[in-house]
């Protein structure tokens, strides 16, 4: 027998066992990290057509309001993305004067479609899946919601691309954590701002009253923070 | 079923010898209440089918085998390795924007919400309201400011969604000539017509004929004048194929005999007190049909503030909506109706003045009648005619479609006489604003003059639209044949349809919510119709264009001057409203905003002067002339029968695609996909035609040959309890083979049937069994909550107005209520100790149902729903107007057999009495989810799929549910649907054509691919899916959600406007929104100002089921029935004491504490003495299941009442009041 079972052989069990448990432990690292959205999701940054919307140009060093272009996202739960007329208001032939024109290649696109009646057809980053109801723009502005908590820093993206994950964990760690996100409603499309104030006041720094008000009232609701109920996105 | 009650236990139910009802009826406290055949007679069968959670075959995967297995899961391997690959990270969603032109109004995420009106089968309108996403109309609802709809629609109106995305749609124009058939285009046949009208010109018309449908539509009698102008001599035939011919039946006709004029005969119901209706269908069917359900309805409400009620006798052949409202019923075959109705307007015309002579000539007619197997019950009727004439002004008769216009002249004439003609019925011109005349034309006869034509060969050409006489013309009349022999045929249909394919030209009409026009309402009121969406299909023209289009001679290359549906419409109104200018535009503008144009209704609700424009006295006397003209029918004998052709909502086949009507249960029989004729359970045992006893697999009606005159069709024989016997009914519009995969050889095709005339009773029919059995499909058995008690409540008018305000202390089994009210105390809640909870539950703050301060229960806004079912009619637009606003899925024949299907509100039917062939009364339920505060479903669900929220909803979380269906099992209710395939996402394909008996055309049968196999559905068909609601997939559990998606939007919309709570009526759930009767009442349970808050905390709110402590959420309203003391005596108090004489007064306030014992003890021995027939026990058991109704028992024809038992030993102030 001894020669069919070498002595090492004794280890077998242990070393089997350790790799087992190392092997499990890599599977729930390996989900832990790669099967969320926060992997697969987070920079996705698909290519847009034409040559594409600047948004670090056009909401950061020209200063655009984020509603110029998107303009129901204080009236609908879906925030609208502009008609091929909008970015005509401006980028009519001649209009910017020679100075400022960015020409055919960059713009070309635009006015074709626009010549043509045809729309653009963008690419969707920020996609819920079909089971949520609802992700209700409206109200989260109104609530002092600021576009920055969940599209990152857009006036400083030449090309958009997706910066949080928008898993329902992430959803349920702001609507538990009100405090954290909120700022005075005025104050919600000015993501600079935004970004610098969220870092401040992880320093410390004053919640601002107008936003301190929101907070307070909703954690005095039913849900001592945002619903967090499944009704409430779920339908 | 079983029953537990140890002392009863095994026995026999005396009570009826009927081989059918045998064993398990025992225990009824009051009456037994059944909702079929099985269900009475209680086989083991049905005992094992309800016992399961879904029935056997639902959970099974049909025709699979190891290889479609083994198929199926490489499949699912492939898949999931695809989905592991790299740079598959996500499909490429694309926003697609607006480019040049945005619309000012649209807000991408909202919709907006337009107003039109739909032309109803046999005229008249409906105005609504679409609802619409960025231009595509997904949910219709009714127009609050039209006067029929009110805000509330039909399951007509409401599934034209579904038609309007109907991928079977004509898409393109066709052209066949002998060489073949070839694809045209729009400009092909104008420059075809152009150049081929030109040759009637010269002729004025003659050889040219137009048939289309009965419409009430200014515009088109516009244009059709325009037409005339240029062809003077062409045939115009507007005609209702399932209508009666001239000769029988009509209004028309009727109104004419009686006012030597056709009027519109208008009901007021909301003003009558006493209604008597012959075979009604002023509710469930007609241009006025909701209207009147609502003025019905409101007739039958009572509130705290006001509880006077209508009383309502019926004398009908077949069930009635009306059947089932009424107080009193007679069960008569049609002949026998007309006689009971002359016998009751003999009665009226002797005591009120100036009818005599009419009186005498009724009885006259009437002298010669045999009654055959019948008689009429001369007590019943002289009772009636009595509580008619105390009514006076405020009583009404309304006699049916399908009596003789005899029988219905002298339906006015009763009006008349006892002076309801002002108040509760007025008359309105027919074609009031029309010379031509065309709504009082008898379409009939233009049609068989037309056919004569045809045949004769001096029509030429014959245009078609929107009418399909090919299939929907009796086969007797020969139109068919008769069109095949004219030349040119063109035919513009919205669908596919017999006619269509037989047209040389086959033109794509436009469906009514893609077209300008209008459409006149029966009150003469006009609303405009105006597209939601451009046409599907392109160049699709609409009716009025197309005969815009044969008005003028012009040349095929100026068709862009031809005028659009919407310059005629305007052109028309112009004329119609006499404004110019600016003044038009304004009430253009204010007419489409309104949806209604102002001041065109001619009635301004009853007042005088609608008295039809002819004195009593001359009415007296053309009623008079008439009915001596007319011979009054024996009662069907010896082996014949009377046949009944109905229209049921498939109406003339127009809407037989219609997946969510095809699968809305009929009226009655809950048979679905189906037509069968209907017989009564004797009648059908007498032909050796009863269906087989219900088995899980196999359910099956005998098929039997129908003859009348020598016509004869084959079709298959259900029974439904409460028809006459001897009469058979049949329904048109089933049985079509060109109409799109969905219709196509649904049911059976009874036009053959049909006499020449299209006569709506036909005498002498013989039904005789040929063998061979059919598969019927009835939902009746399904989602049952049988075995369970006190589903369905009912009290009598007095004893609601004596016991109302009563309020017993007692706290109910959650410790919620403090008291128990009239309604909880017909049901075993009263008698259940409170079962409190160890643990606070997290949304109360206590161990109690009660919510403690500050919980989340405590706060606005707490959501509840009460149905009312004294109001119900069990018409079922619940149910679809649910489906369309939930994108929930029709499954098909086959998988409804299976009971898998899938709709969120159904509407249970029950029977009460001993007798199956002749229940007393029978009750409509609509039950949906009824969110549980303490849900069975939540606590066996494995991953927290179905959850409650803050507000009191029980929630179904899609995307977490992995189908165990834990949750249906335990769902007392029964009102969780499970997804066993991708029903939302496959094409689904109609009926069951395989087990056809030899003879009968089987095509391919597509019906029996399994879901999984089929197609995708089409882009065209995801249009009418709301966007806010996810469309389930396979192996998810969905219900009914208190339609959460529009809670949410309420939510939104009042945080933009400030509001602190949501008001109430801010919003409707789907169901509320189209109830026509107002049954279903939905908001804030904490706001007391609230129509919920009344509802449900009032005397007649009851939980169902609420003694298992689930605490719905959705009540239900005791049915209320007044019936008059000269034919039952009303029970005062249904709490009757039958303990009282044994057990004296040891019956304490604690009650629920000695109700075990008591209640086993003190019953079975003492039951007997009360009811006569012993075995009867109290409630409380299983076995009692009905609730508590009054139980009455036929003697010999008349009714008596024997008082309701139940071991009420608690209730002090009932004792004793025993009143027989």
């Amino acid at each position: 027998m001894r020669m069919i079972f070498p002595k090492w052989l004794n280890l077998f069990p242990t070393l089997s066992a350790l790799a087992g448990v190392g092997a499990l432990l890599t599977v729930i690292t390996g989900t832990w990290y790669y099967a969320t959205p926060d992997f697969w999701e987070v920079g996705y940054m698909p290519e847009q057509p034409g040559s594409g919307f600047n948004h670090q140009l056009h909401a950061g060093k020209l200063g655009m309001d984020c509603r110029y272009c998107h303009t129901n996202v204080e009236k609908s739960a879906h925030s609208n993305v502009p008609a091929v007329a909008t970015c005509m208001g401006c980028h009519t032939d001649g209009m910017l004067g020679q100075q400022w024109d960015p020409g055919v290649e960059k713009v070309g696109f635009v006015r074709t479609a626009y010549a043509n009646d045809d729309s653009i057809p963008w690419r969707k980053i920020h996609h819920l899946p079909g089971y949520v109801g609802a992700f209700p723009h409206h109200m989260h502005v109104r609530a002092g919601v600021s576009c920055y908590s969940c599209h990152g820093q857009i006036t400083a993206m030449p090309v958009v691309y997706q910066d949080q994950g928008l898993g329902m964990g992430w959803c349920l760690d702001c609507h538990r954590n009100v405090e954290e996100n909120i700022v005075p409603p005025d104050k919600v499309t000015d993501l600079v701002w935004v970004e610098q104030h969220l870092k401040d006041r992880k320093q410390g720094a004053a919640v601002p009253s107008a936003a301190q008000q929101i907070i307070d009232r909703i954690q005095e609701s039913i849900h001592e923070g945002g619903p967090q109920n499944c009704g409430a996105c779920h339908h | 079923m079983t029953d537990q009650c140890p002392s009863t236990r095994g026995k026999k139910n005396p009570a009826s010898d009927d081989s059918l009802a045998t064993a398990g009826v025992v225990g009824g406290t009051g009456r037994k209440l059944w909702k079929s055949i099985e269900e009475y007679a209680d086989t083991g069968e049905f005992r094992e089918f309800l016992e399961r959670e879904f029935p056997a075959g639902a959970s099974e995967l049909l025709g699979s085998n190891r290889r479609t297995f083994l198929q199926m899961m490489a499949g699912t391997a492939a898949i999931a390795g695809m989905a592991t690959l790299p740079g598959c990270r996500r499909p490429n969603h694309k926003i697609y924007t607006y480019s040049r032109e945005v619309p000012e109004e649209i807000i991408p995420g909202k919709p907006l919400y337009y107003a039109t009106s739909m032309p109803m089968p046999g005229g008249y309108a409906e105005g609504l309201l679409v609802e619409t996403h960025e231009g595509r109309p997904t949910h219709v609802e009714g127009n609050p400011l039209h006067p029929v709809n009110r805000g509330k629609s039909s399951a007509w109106s409401v599934s034209s969604i579904m038609e309007l995305y109907d991928p079977d749609r004509l898409k393109y124009p066709m052209f066949r000539a002998a060489s073949g058939d070839s694809v045209a285009t729009w400009s092909d046949f104008r420059a075809w017509s152009a150049e081929h009208l030109k040759k009637y010109d010269a002729k004025g018309g003659d050889g040219l004929a137009f048939i289309v449908d009965k419409k009430t539509s200014p515009t088109r009698n516009v244009v059709r004048d325009a037409v005339f102008e240029r062809f003077p001599g062409a045939r115009w035939v507007a005609v209702d194929l399932t209508e009666a011919g001239s000769t029988r039946g009509s209004d028309r006709a009727a109104t004419r005999l009686a006012f030597g004029a056709a009027k519109r005969t208008l009901y007021h119901f909301e003003r009558a007190d006493v209604i008597v209706a012959f075979q009604d269908d002023a509710i469930g069917g007609g241009g006025s049909n909701l209207a009147n359900e609502r003025g019905v309805a409101s007739g039958r409400e009572l509130s705290a503030a006001d509880d006077r009620m209508s009383r309502i006798y019926t004398v009908e052949a077949v069930n009635t909506p009306m059947g089932g409202l009424s107080d009193h019923r007679l069960r008569l075959s049609p002949a026998m109706t007309e006689a009971a109705l002359f016998e009751l307007a003999r009665i009226v015309l002797e005591r009120t003045g100036g009818g005599e002579e009419l009186a005498r000539a009724l009885a006259t007619s009437a002298a010669g009648v045999a009654g055959g197997d019948e008689s009429l019950d001369g007590a019943w009727l002289q009772a009636a005619a009595d509580d008619l004439l105390s009514a006076a002004t405020r009583g009404v008769v309304t006699v049916g479609k399908t009596l003789s216009p005899e029988a219905r002249a002298v339906g006015h004439a009763i009006n008349r006489a006892i002076g309801a003609v002002g108040t509760t019925v007025s008359y309105l011109d027919m074609s009031p604003r029309d010379p031509f005349g065309e709504e009082a034309r008898a379409g009939w006869d233009d049609l068989a003059e037309l056919i004569a034509e045809m045949r004769g060969g001096s029509i030429t050409t014959a245009v078609v639209i929107d009418s399909n006489p090919v299939f929907a013309a009796p086969a007797a009349l020969g139109f068919r044949e008769a069109f095949g022999l004219v030349t040119n045929r063109i035919v513009m249909s919205v669908g596919p349809s017999e006619t269509a394919s037989m047209g040389t030209w086959q033109l794509n009409g436009s469906h009514f919510l893609e077209s300008w026009g209008d459409a006149e309402a029966i009150d003469g009121t006009i609303a405009p119709m105006q597209p939601m969406i451009a046409p599907l299909y392109d160049g699709a023209l609409s009716e009025i264009e197309l005969l815009a289009l044969f008005a003028e001679d012009r040349e095929p290359s100026a068709y862009e001057e031809q005028p659009s549906g919407y310059e005629l419409v305007r052109s028309a109104w112009r004329d119609l409203t006499g404004a110019s200018g600016g003044d038009f535009e304004k009430v253009w503008k204010r007419s489409l905003h309104d949806g209604v144009v102002a001041g065109t209704g001619l009635v301004s609700g009853g007042g005088t002067g609608d008295d039809g424009g002819v004195t009593a006295a001359g009415l007296f006397a053309n009623v008079r002339r008439a009915v001596s003209e007319y011979t009054l029918r024996s009662a069907p004998a010896g082996g014949a029968l009377d046949v009944v052709v109905a229209n049921d909502l498939m109406y003339d086949g127009r809407f037989s695609n219609i997946p969510w009507l095809q699968e809305l249960p009929n009226f009655g029989t809950m048979v679905v996909w189906d037509n069968p004729a209907l017989v009564s359970p004797n009648t059908a045992k007498r032909l050796g035609l009863e269906p087989d006893p219900y088995t899980v697999k196999e359910p099956k009606g005998r098929l039997a040959r129908l003859t009348v005159d020598g016509r004869s069709v084959k079709l298959a024989v259900w029974i439904l309890p409460g028809m006459a016997d001897n009469t058979v009914c049949v329904f048109n519009g089933y049985g079509r083979e060109t109409v799109g995969v969905i219709g196509a050889g649904v049911g059976f095709d009874i036009s053959p049937v049909r006499s020449a005339s299209g006569d709506a009773v036909l005498a002498g029919g013989r039904l005789e069994p040929i063998g061979g059995k059919y598969p019927i499909i009835s939902t009746q058995n399904h989602w049952t909550m049988q075995s369970r008690t006190s589903i369905v409540r009912s009290v009598d008018a007095p004893a609601y107005r004596k016991h109302r305000d009563h309020k017993r202390a007692k706290k109910d089994v959650y410790g919620s209520k403090e008291y128990v009210n009239l309604a909880e105390e017909l049901g075993e809640l009263a008698h259940t100790p409170p079962t409190l909870s160890i643990y606070k539950h997290p949304y109360t703050d206590s161990i109690e149902g009660k919510p403690a301060e500050g919980s989340e229960y405590s706060r606005r806004p707490q959501w509840g729903m009460t149905i009312d079912l004294a109001t119900c009619t069990g018409c079922g637009v619940c149910t679809v107007a649910c489906q369309s606003e939930n994108n929930i899925p029709s499954v098909g024949k086959t998988e409804v057999r299976k009971g898998r299907e899938m709709t969120w509100i159904r509407v249970d039917r029950y029977f009460t009495g001993d007798d199956l062939n002749d229940p007393d009364e029978v009750y409509f339920q609509p039950v949906a989810c009824v969110h549980c505060e303490n849900a069975p479903c939540e606590t066996v669900c494995p991953v927290n799929a179905t959850v409650h929220g803050p507000e009191g909803i029980n929630y179904m979380v899609y995307n977490r549910c992995i189908g165990t269906r834990y949750c249906a099992n335990n769902c007392p209710y029964k009102v969780r649907r499970f997804n066993f395939f991708d029903y939302g996402v496959k094409k689904l394909n109609g009926g069951l054509r395989d087990e056809f008996p030899e003879g009968t055309p089987t095509p391919d049968n597509i019906n029996l691919i399994p879901p999984r196999l089929r197609e995708k559905l089409s882009e065209i068909e995801k249009f009418k899916m709301n966007p806010h609601v996810t469309v389930r997939s396979r192996g998810v559990m969905e219900k009914c959600t208190y339609c959460v998606q529009r809670i949410n939007a309420a939510r939104y919309e009042t945080k933009l406007q400030d509001l602190e709570n949501i008001p109430d009526g801010f919003f409707q759930a789907a169901c509320q929104q189209a109830c026509p009767s107002n049954s279903i009442v939905f908001g804030d349970l904490l706001d007391e100002s609230s129509r919920v808050h009344e509802t449900y905390n009032g005397a007649r709110s009851y939980a169902l089921l609420g003694y298992l402590a689930t605490r719905p959420r959705t009540t239900y309203l005791v049915n209320v029935k007044n019936p008059n003391p000269a034919i039952r005596t009303p029970i005062e108090d249904p709490f009757h004491h039958h303990h009282g004489e044994e057990h004296g007064d040891d019956h304490g306030d604690d009650h629920g504490d000695d109700h075990g014992d008591g209640h086993g003890a003190g019953h079975g021995e003492d039951h007997g003495d009360v009811q006569g027939g012993g075995g009867e026990h109290a409630f409380g058991s299983d076995g009692s299941r009905g609730g508590f109704m009054p139980r009455r028992v036929r003697e010999g024809g008349r009714t008596t009442v024997s008082l309701p038992v139940m071991n009420l030993s608690s209730m002090p102030s009932f004792e004793g009041g025993v009143t027989a």
